[in-house]
């Protein structure tokens, strides 16, 4: 048996990017490649809120970490987009990590709440430190992406195609994996995952590490594909904004991050002939969704047996 | 140290203060109440501002009755907030199911949903800017006593702060809501059983903290002369700041913690630059739940 479906998602993707490319409209590359970075970004948030359940809503600030660091890294010591893209991933990991350690102990609301701070402190360190990151201006002329001499924007989307493909299949492994039961143990009920022998903490912090290191890969692919960051990308809106993602597609589910994030960037495009209603468009969807869908377009149930069906005909994974 | 200067920044803190408290207290009724956080709580302060605005450019009424209707409109949109994203989140009557994680995290989203349409609504109706406000309303006057710069709007703020709070306690140690809403928010199920109607508790209880929110933002709109869609974000995280700090339920506590918060910010702003000064809250914020999860006051909660 061949895992039919996944072997399907794959062509489907590759001939949408066929179908980009072969168009030649570069308003559309650029949506495509917005869309692919918000899909790393809402599969590493529902790592955290949707599998692990905790909820945090200042994740756009460590996408903000990792644009920073890779702007930096390439503006002032002249690093490639190769170097920069893993070490944009682990100055956030890093930055993660030690937000995680105070904030651990506490639960749902508080860690919410607490996590908001945190992403707000990072926004107005970035903003008033001007000079290190010149502040409200922002960074310009980061280095486009280049491979083997190539650059511009079919290049840039293909790299942030495979970017996005590789760190979507690692979450999706990880998620559907006994760390990602333990994950879900851990949601349910902390306490009692405690008391099988789950080290609640550890696993916390480990989970929010990884996402926010995924985040910090997305923050440098976004720096250096649209050339210019401040630090009006990485506020409270865009947390929301992440959050709906994941929620219109799905609590929990990787394949649903990737539908959510793919119709919350291109709806609004396809509606900016009715004027500037973008945010209204997300506020509405996301009120519509809790009320009528809560589990999500693709919910994560579906996603489990998704994924167990599609790994077992792989031969892959724990449920042979 | 106590020189006019630093006496001048301690009374623009406390009137910060008082503002982040009547804010917070509505904050804390709803907590109290129901165990949800209202994200859409910072909307109500901008709708009670911009409500405040229209009825100032078109009809001109002396302030009082300014604050009396935005009072009003604070209430309204506290109901149809309740019923709107609260109400349908609640189907389930017993204690376990009202005080779930499920239900917190749904009426948090749905909350914030409803907080950002309605404030990019009021983006698009009224553009993002500062809206112009007729000068004659604008409460800076100021009121030299003993050296001490005062304006007519903090003693707006002060007045109108007193009268509400004294009047909160009031409705709620007089009065049969009040009874109702401190029992809902002791214990829903024995609320219940002796034959409380909850859901009128949880109304009323909207109703209040949307009012105290809506006149809370109407007065500062006057008094910094900025009214814009984005006002109430601001406010409302620090009120929140206040919440925690102050132990989550408890009303005093909150007021104590809003006015601490306030005083600080304003003294801040001598050592540090203004772009700095909103750290100051989220370092509060991350101090008490780090150090104090019980609330700098230390009532009793339970895990956090």
């Amino acid at each position: 048996m061949k895992p039919l479906a996944l072997i399907g998602t794959v062509l489907a993707v590759a001939a949408v990017t066929a179908a980009l490319l072969l168009s030649g409209s570069s308003y559309a590359v650029q949506v495509a490649i917005t869309a692919l970075i918000f899909v790393i970004l809402t599969a590493s948030l529902n790592l955290v809120t949707g599998t692990a359940g905790l909820m945090t809503l200042g994740h756009a600030a460590f996408y903000g970490v990792g644009a920073y660091a890779a702007a930096l890294l390439s503006t002032k010591l002249g690093l490639s987009f190769w170097v920069t893209l893993p070490l944009a991933g682990l100055v956030t990991a890093f930055f993660g990590f030690l937000v995680a350690l105070p904030t651990m102990r506490l639960t749902s609301i508080y860690f919410a709440v607490a996590t908001l701070a945190i992403g707000e402190m990072i926004v107005v360190a970035i903003t008033n430190w001007t000079g290190f990151t010149r502040g409200p201006m922002g960074i310009r002329g980061i280095p486009s992406i280049t491979v083997f001499g190539h650059e511009g924007l079919t290049v840039n989307l293909l790299v942030v195609l495979a970017a996005t493909l590789v760190s979507v299949w690692a979450i999706w492994r990880l998620t559907h994996s006994y760390y990602g039961n333990g994950l879900r143990a851990l949601r349910e009920d902390d306490q009692c995952a405690e008391a099988m022998g789950l080290n609640a903490v550890r696993l916390k912090i480990e989970v929010f590490t990884i996402a926010c290191f995924f985040a910090g890969i997305a923050g440098a692919l976004f720096a250096h594909t649209s050339g210019y960051i401040s630090p009006e990308s990485f506020r409270f809106g865009e947390s929301i904004l992440l959050l709906t993602m994941a929620v219109v597609g799905g609590l929990g589910s990787v394949p649903g991050s990737a539908i959510g994030a793919i119709i919350l960037i291109v709806l609004p495009e396809l509606l900016r002939g009715a004027g500037n209603v973008r945010m209204v468009a997300v506020g509405v969807v996301l009120f519509l969704c809790i009320l009528f869908l809560p589990k999500g377009l693709f919910g994560e149930v579906s996603a489990l047996a998704f994924a167990r069906n599609q790994l077992r005909r792989a031969g892959l994974g724990w449920s042979r | 140290m106590f020189d006019v200067h630093f006496l001048q920044q301690i009374v623009n803190g406390l009137s910060l203060g008082l503002v982040y408290a009547l804010v917070a207290i509505g904050f804390t009724l709803i907590f109290g109440v129901l165990n949800v956080v209202n994200f859409a709580h910072g909307e109500v302060y901008t709708i009670g501002a911009f409500a405040g605005l229209l009825l100032i450019t078109s009809v001109a009424p002396p302030l009082f009755a300014v604050l009396l209707v935005v009072a009003a409109v604070g209430a309204l949109t506290g109901f149809g907030l309740e019923r709107l994203a609260f109400k349908p989140f609640r189907r389930f009557r017993d204690e376990a199911s009202i005080k779930s994680r499920a239900m917190r995290e749904a009426t948090l989203l749905s909350s914030l949903a409803l907080s950002i349409v309605a404030r990019e609504v009021l983006d698009l109706a009224f553009g993002g800017e500062m809206q112009v406000i007729p000068q004659s309303y604008l409460l800076q006057t100021p009121i030299m006593i003993g050296g001490v710069a005062l304006t007519d709007g903090n003693l707006v703020i002060l007045g109108a702060s007193i009268l509400m709070l004294a009047g909160l306690q009031w409705m709620l140690y007089r009065t049969r809501t009040g009874l109702a809403i401190r029992a809902v928010s002791n214990n829903v199920l024995g609320a219940q059983f002796v034959g409380i109607n909850t859901e009128r508790a949880i109304v009323a209880t909207f109703l209040v903290g949307s009012m105290l929110g809506a006149v809370a933002g109407i007065m500062v709109g006057l008094y910094d002369g900025s009214i814009f869609p984005h006002m109430g974000f601001g406010p409302a995280v620090k009120a929140f700041v206040a919440m925690v700090m102050g132990g989550l339920s408890s009303i005093p506590g909150a007021v104590i913690s809003a006015l601490i918060l306030g005083v600080a910010e304003s003294v801040a702003t001598d050592f540090v630059s203004a772009g700095w000064k909103d750290l100051i809250a989220y370092g509060f914020l991350i101090v008490t739940l780090v150090f104090f999860p019980r609330g700098i006051f230390g009532y009793s909660r339970e895990r956090v």
